[in-house]
């Protein structure tokens, strides 16, 4: 999950906090919610993101064993029984070419990031999607659930169209992950109006990304990342983030200064009914070698941002037993950044993608031949 | 501003059925600033015996006169402060009535060098009555308006000035008014009397064998008072619906039982005094009894929270965690293995000593065989070099001691105080 700022553990507290638990206001210099006694994230926000950043939590679940109220620091107030939203480890292989892993991590106390795949191996091409929900607003995790669903069902029933040239197949999948970008924004939009909380609205971040044989196309609103990390050459970052950080190198200010900011992770764009309006980014590249499409949250990329770097981890951690199976692959990413401190959810999907593969000529192509089913593990 | 961690540690993994949960939560403030920065200023007293006793020797009224003057001379500027003579009837020996404003004045180099003036004059006479000292002290902090209130009481002899209900009465009034460290100087004085007052008012209690020590003594505990920058914090541990909160106890640096002071926030939410706080590690030990739950199941069993003015400022879990594998259930945490058996070995040196004073030999041998055996498991050598003045220690390992047969007095005095006092758990 993405925090509104990234500030969260760092300084004390800030200004204008209130409860997240039961929306009380809290005092600047309150660590915990003096009516309930929550934990209260601290607050630093860019402007930008002013509406979505104030904590009320006033839709937040009940506990599911007694009803009562549930602590921000993740177990209920009255029975202690831990809360949860089922998708502590959440794994999806609809295809054995893709593999998405989505784990809660270890410092947050639910994951409110989402994943969702699809796949024909047998022409080469996947969709890999994942939003990551923003902490300080509520529920934000049935939006990114409802947010990847949406893009990858439009993507899955997207015409695939066969012999055409790259630069055709570029722009075609450009046009669909924008729409798909927009299906999950208006999902996450129907999630916020269905819980009827206006001032605190349910957002996300979105990457999606395709492979469509040798064409790589990458989709996003926010900091979540697409990578391409070939076999051979040198492994590339898809997206660009949006985020202050960038917004401030963009200005020319130097990158360690911007990153080393204590808002460097806060994000100028993301899904959701106050979302700032315009279509995803987007951008593509060409696969020469077989290799790793990745798309992921910044609970994984946070430790490893650098593609290079990135690529180097990848191929150190794949088994050489399983060097193409992506499950053992994304389960391994997610344990190692769990190993780094898990201080953010995670959630990796990967596609192996090989340009060089024969493809069969003659392949009917039928667009619910990749309907995937989830599989949920607990 | 001060901040504050909050660490557990503990064994989460419960067998089936087990419904007992224990932990350990090291609580640290760093950058507490100093003595009366998060307030209306701090206020010191410090309670002098003049019972007549203090000149046999003379050195033990010469020793308490300079001490006085070492406290008053931490004094930081600005800090309200007073100095009461103890004896049958207490004295303000400073600040005299016509420079009383709010009972006592602020430090400044005038007023430091009048108070060193005034505890100079103090001459031995009287008697000694605890309590009526106590209610003196409490009546200067009741008129300044200090929230941060301190105060270091010496005496070196029993309650004889008034009865034991009296004290009782007295201890009960002043409780939660202002935190007190007590020092006793010499044999006479009784440690159960004055470690009951120490534990009640927050304090520490220790023996001054030597008056000679008594100055740097001083000295040191307003120094330390001076550095509590956090006047009053309290420990607030919840515990789920249907749960028992079977003890909190301070375990380090000292053992210290805070059940009895419990006051109840909510069905679920208790609240312990823990006092003032400078840039300093407390352990507590907490137990929880829940109801067993299925293999597999987690819950939380206890948060346990710091509270300053109000606001929760640290937290630490206690969870729990149901498992059927033995090699996770069956492992103790060291940290809580190491503070029971600290709590056990203060219980038994008093309890042994208690035997010792009554004549019952052969629980006193029981009960410091056992201690000799806690202190050399735990690691506690302080403890075991003060056991082996009043023992001899045939072999710690299965805890055979035979009683001294000529003890000094001072040497069980000085076991029994520091009873209470532990060490850390070694790394293992
Ligand atoms: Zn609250
Ligand atoms: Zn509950």
């Amino acid at each position: 999950m993405t925090d509104g700022s990234a500030t969260a553990g760092e300084s004390p507290v800030t200004n204008r906090l209130s409860c997240p638990s039961c929306g009380e206001h809290a005092g600047t210099t309150d660590a915990f919610c003096e009516s309930c006694g929550s934990l209260l994230k601290p607050q630093s926000l860019p402007p930008q993101r002013e509406s979505a950043g104030i904590q009320t939590n006033p839709s937040d679940r009940p506990c599911l064993a007694c009803a009562g109220k549930v602590g921000s620091d993740g177990w209920c107030t009255v029975c202690g029984m831990k809360v949860s939203n089922g998708r502590e480890h959440v794994i999806e292989q609809p295809a054995s070419m893709v593999a998405g892993v989505s784990d809660k991590g270890i410092v947050h106390p639910r994951n409110e990031d989402a994943a969702a795949l699809a796949a024909d191996p047998d022409i080469c091409w996947a969709a890999l999607v994942v939003c990551d929900g923003v902490t300080t607003a509520a529920d934000s995790d049935v939006a990114s659930l409802a947010a990847v669903n949406a893009a990858r069902a439009l993507l899955a029933a997207a015409p695939r169209p066969p012999n055409t040239s790259a630069e055709a197949r570029i722009a075609h999948w450009s046009e669909q992950l924008i729409a798909a970008a927009a299906a999950a924004n208006r999902a996450a939009t129907e999630t916020a109006h269905a819980i009827g909380d206006v001032e605190n609205p349910p957002s996300a971040t979105f990457v999606a990304a395709v492979a469509d044989r040798d064409v790589l196309v990458a989709a996003w609103i926010g900091d979540s990342r697409a990578y391409w990390l070939p076999e051979a050459g040198p492994a590339e970052q898809l997206s660009v983030d949006d985020s202050w950080a960038t917004a401030q190198i963009n200005i020319g200010v130097s990158r360690d200064v911007a990153e080393a900011s204590p808002q460097a992770h806060a994000i100028t764009r993301w899904i959701g009914p106050d979302g700032p309006s315009g279509d995803a980014s987007t951008s593509a590249t060409t696969a020469r070698s077989p290799g790793w499409l990745m798309v992921c949250s910044d609970g994984l990329w946070n430790y490893c941002s650098e593609a290079s770097e990135l690529a180097k981890l990848v191929y150190s951690l794949a088994d050489s037993s399983a060097a193409h199976e992506p499950l053992p692959l994304a389960e391994s990413l997610v344990t190692w950044a769990n190993e780094q401190g898990g201080h953010d959810n995670i959630t990796v999907a990967l596609a192996f993608v090989d340009p060089t593969a024969e493809i069969a000529p003659t392949a009917e192509i039928d667009p619910t031949a990749s309907e995937v089913e989830m599989k949920e593990s607990f | 501003m001060a901040t504050w961690t909050a660490e557990v540690f503990q064994n989460e993994y419960l067998p089936d059925g087990a419904t007992d949960v224990h932990a350990i939560i090291t609580v640290t403030c760093a950058d507490s600033g100093q003595a009366g920065d998060d307030g209306s200023g701090a206020a010191e007293a410090i309670i002098i015996d003049c019972s007549g006793s203090m000149d046999g020797p003379q050195t033990k009224m010469i020793a308490a006169r300079q001490a006085a003057a070492a406290a008053i001379g931490e004094l930081s500027d600005g800090t309200w402060f007073g100095v009461v003579a103890g004896n049958g009837g207490p004295v303000i020996a400073y600040p005299p009535p016509a420079l009383e404003v709010g009972g006592m004045v602020q430090a400044d180099t005038r007023t430091r060098a009048q108070a060193n003036y005034a505890v100079s004059q103090l001459r031995a006479r009287g008697g000694t009555a605890l309590g009526m000292w106590l209610m003196a002290a409490n009546d200067l902090f009741a008129r300044t308006p200090a929230s941060q209130k301190h105060a270091i009481l010496l005496t070196d002899g029993k309650n004889e000035g008034e009865t034991e209900q009296q004290l009782a009465v007295a201890i009960s009034r002043v409780t939660g008014q202002f935190q007190c460290d007590c020092r006793g100087v010499g044999a006479d004085w009784d440690v159960n009397e004055l470690r009951g007052i120490a534990t009640a008012m927050l304090g520490s209690v220790d023996l001054i064998a030597d008056p000679a020590e008594m100055a740097a003594d001083f000295r040191t505990m307003m120094q330390t008072a001076m550095s509590r920058g956090v006047a009053n914090a309290k420990l607030r541990v919840w515990a789920p619906l249907g749960a028992e909160v079977l003890f909190v106890r301070q375990v380090e640096p000292t053992i210290d039982e805070l059940s009895a002071r419990r006051v109840e926030v909510t069905n679920l939410i208790s609240e312990f005094p823990t006092g003032a706080w400078g840039d300093e590690s407390r352990d507590y030990h907490v137990a929880v009894r829940v109801a067993a739950k299925p293999l597999g199941s987690e819950q939380l069993a206890a948060r346990v929270q710091l509270e300053v003015g109000g606001q929760v400022v640290g937290q630490g879990l206690v969870k729990a965690l149901w498992s059927d594998d033995s090699a996770l259930t069956t492992r103790i945490n060291p940290a809580v293995a190491h503070y029971t058996g600290q709590a056990e070995l203060a219980d038994v040196i008093q309890e042994g000593l208690a035997a010792k004073a009554a004549g019952d030999e052969v629980t006193a041998t029981f009960k410091l065989g056992r201690a000799a055996q806690l202190a050399a498991e735990t690691g506690n050598d302080e403890a075991t070099n003060r056991l082996k003045k009043v023992v001899d220690i045939e072999d710690a390992e299965t805890g055979t001691v035979r009683l001294k047969r000529a003890v000094s007095k001072l040497d069980e005095m000085a076991l029994d105080t520091s009873s209470t006092k532990t060490t850390r758990v070694r790394p293992s």
